[in-house]
């Protein structure tokens, strides 16, 4: 079988070339997504084995150059603050130990200042669109700011914002009587653990229905889809089992399947990965197809940090730095 | 194809370009369009400028990039300052949201123009008209709720669309998600000749397909809604999996409430792990796993 390896080198050469392709129109069009971009690259190198592969200094001056004088960041340089570009920000600083970098007072004021004192929710701009992934993206940027418990924010109203989205089927959606999806499911997931009031704010009969709800989304050919009835995408590889590790039920998908599923997915003369066989690979898949290869403990791959997909040993070592204080 | 440079209305203006480090060595000519419109539009953005004009540059990119969630958030501002028609802003979107299917951007924007415009006529049949395109799309889904929620439409004809959608497509699991909340959605106890209605709503949806989730799922939340027991769709679930009769068995989701039926009444646990270990050995063995556990689970607690 030609797709039965993971191409670690080309992947890692895939992700080098994206950013020199500058004098193409899909680097102009993608602007509004860069700092992510720039995440999920480097998260996929250092899951690879490969950390150093993006020059560290070019990598923090960019991520500098995309703040907000409101704290917040931007997806690139002249583009408003969101809080998606946020956590990618802090994301990709915590990655290459450069916290230190940027004013942490600054940002937690603007995570801050977007929860919805009613709600609890969070907001992901000024402009007030609201969504599970939003207090996602605040509890992880804070916690990994060690600023969680910062009297700014009201951590347990935000989840008991997110037990409103809990769905009949045993899922989440991105807002109360919301569809139940995948990548919301993982947002909501994280969002409680990283409170610490998971196993608190939902019973064992809950968790499991959720967990029935996530091994459900396994297709026979081992891909697994984000909703009932859709079809497999490698993303899904990401939140269905980073959300099933999280509720210790990672056993309940056919593992062997999902790895070969994923490996299919691979351009094997390129590198990077794409949705599905025989798509167009993009660093959005690539990451989340590694990530998930690392959960399901493929060999030759750093360990990956369910809740905050990056490397676990980073995650530990930035969040036992403040325990420590 | 507007050329900004060339045209009389923006020659105050001097366009400013993107500053992202080393300039691209070789721009290829259809890129030069959207950097153009983009450098202009940054310089207007610069001086906090709200005119007839910005209205035109920012629907020019959004044109070319409708992701760029920048230039909605400036769109809208500028709206609201000249005090436009909205009405008219609508038009624009409608045509914006069915050439850009997956952008969502879009739909955000349109709920701060709906509100402002306060009154939801063509509303829903507009994203009626989305969903002929894709019947699932999540945030037209979305959207969708928060019309009914804002404008009171509950009993405006949703059940009899999610009917027609139902019809056209059993499997829909958005327009199950979507009935749910249009029945049960308000703060208020639904009556029981409804409970009864969405449970054979519920029957006759598994029998045109036995393997489709949602009408199980949906049960399964009707009867908790309602505070009746799981066995009251016993008969139907026994119908789909009759255990002793295993040749019969047409659906993996019969076995799975059929499990959860007879395990909460106690005395017919046996059953329960036979029909367990249907779906761990012969009907679902992918999530075999699972089905394992819950029988784990039940050994555990006899």
């Amino acid at each position: 079988m030609a797709n039965s390896l993971l191409h670690i080198d080309k992947h890692v050469s895939y992700i080098q070339s994206l950013d020199t392709r500058k004098d193409r129109l899909d680097y102009h069009l993608t602007s509004h997504l860069r700092l992510s971009g720039v995440y999920w690259g480097l998260t996929a190198l250092h899951l690879l084995n490969h950390p150093t592969a993006l020059p560290r200094d070019a990598t923090i001056e960019f991520v500098k150059s995309c703040q907000h004088p409101n704290g917040g960041f931007g997806a690139s340089p002249g583009h408003d603050a969101h809080i998606l570009y946020t956590l990618s920000a802090i994301q990709i600083l915590a990655t290459v130990d450069a916290l230190g970098s940027v004013s942490k007072t600054n940002v937690v004021s603007y995570v801050a200042g977007l929860q919805d004192k009613d709600t609890g929710c969070f907001a992901g701009d000024e402009w007030g669109e609201m969504d599970t992934r939003f207090i996602y993206c605040a509890l992880s940027t804070l916690s990994l700011l060690g600023e969680l418990k910062n009297p700014a924010i009201d951590v347990p109203k935000a989840i008991s914002y997110i037990l409103q989205c809990l769905n009949p089927d045993g899922g989440f959606g991105m807002a109360p009587s919301a569809e139940s999806h995948a990548g919301q499911i993982f947002t909501c997931v994280g969002a409680l653990v990283i409170a610490g009031v998971l196993k608190e704010e939902m019973s064992p009969d809950q968790i499991d229905l959720l967990g029935d709800w996530l091994c459900e989304r396994q297709l026979p050919n081992g891909g697994l889809n984000g909703r009932p009835e859709k079809l497999e995408d490698v993303c899904y590889s990401w939140w269905v089992l980073s959300s099933l590790a999280m509720i210790e039920k990672l056993h309940w998908i056919d593992r062997d399947k999902l790895v070969e599923f994923i490996l299919s997915c691979q351009d094997d003369e390129q590198g990077g990965i794409a949705d599905r066989k025989g798509d167009m690979a993009d660093v959005f898949h690539t990451v989340f197809g590694v990530a998930g290869l690392s959960l399901l403990g493929y060999e030759g791959l750093k360990e990956v940090d369910p809740v905050y997909c990056m490397p676990k040993e980073i995650t530990e070592s930035v969040l036992n730095g403040y325990k420590l204080v | 194809m507007p050329l900004y440079s060339l045209d009389p209305e923006w020659e105050d203006v001097v366009p400013l370009p993107q500053d992202d480090g080393v300039q691209p060595l070789a721009q290829i000519a259809y890129t030069e369009e959207y950097t153009e419109a983009m450098s202009y539009l940054r310089a207007v953005m610069a001086k906090d400028e709200m005119s007839e004009r910005v209205l035109k540059v920012t629907e020019d990119v959004i044109e070319m990039n409708p992701a760029h969630y920048t230039v909605w958030l400036y769109r809208a501002k500028t709206l609201f300052a000249l005090g436009k028609d909205l009405v008219e802003e609508k038009n624009f979107l409608n045509d914006m949201a069915l050439r850009h299917q997956k952008n969502y951007q879009i739909w955000h924007h349109r709920q701060l123009i709906m509100d402002r415009i306060d009154d939801s006529t063509g509303e829903t049949e507009f994203t009626v008209t989305m969903f002929e395109k894709d019947c699932k799309n999540y945030h037209v889904w979305s959207y969708r709720q928060w019309l009914v929620r804002r404008f009171d439409l509950w009993d405006k004809g949703e059940i009899e669309y999610i009917d027609t959608l139902l019809e056209q497509d059993v499997r829909n699991n958005s327009a199950w998600n979507h009935r749910f909340f249009v029945v049960f959605g308000r703060e208020e106890t639904v009556p029981k000749d409804i409970v009864d209605r969405e449970i054979r709503v519920c029957e006759d949806a598994i029998f045109i397909a036995p393997q489709n989730l949602s009408p199980w799922s949906y049960v399964r939340g009707v009867l908790k809604k309602a505070n009746l027991p799981l066995s009251t769709f016993e008969k139907t679930a026994s119908f789909y999996a009759p255990l002793d009769n295993p040749d019969k068995i047409r659906s993996s989701h019969a076995l799975d409430i059929l499990a959860d039926i007879y395990a909460e009444k106690g005395e017919q646990k046996e059953r329960a792990l036979i029909a367990l270990d249907f779906l761990a050995k012969k009907y679902d063995p992918i999530r075999a796993n699972y089905w394992n556990y819950r029988a784990g689970l039940i050994k555990a607690s006899s």
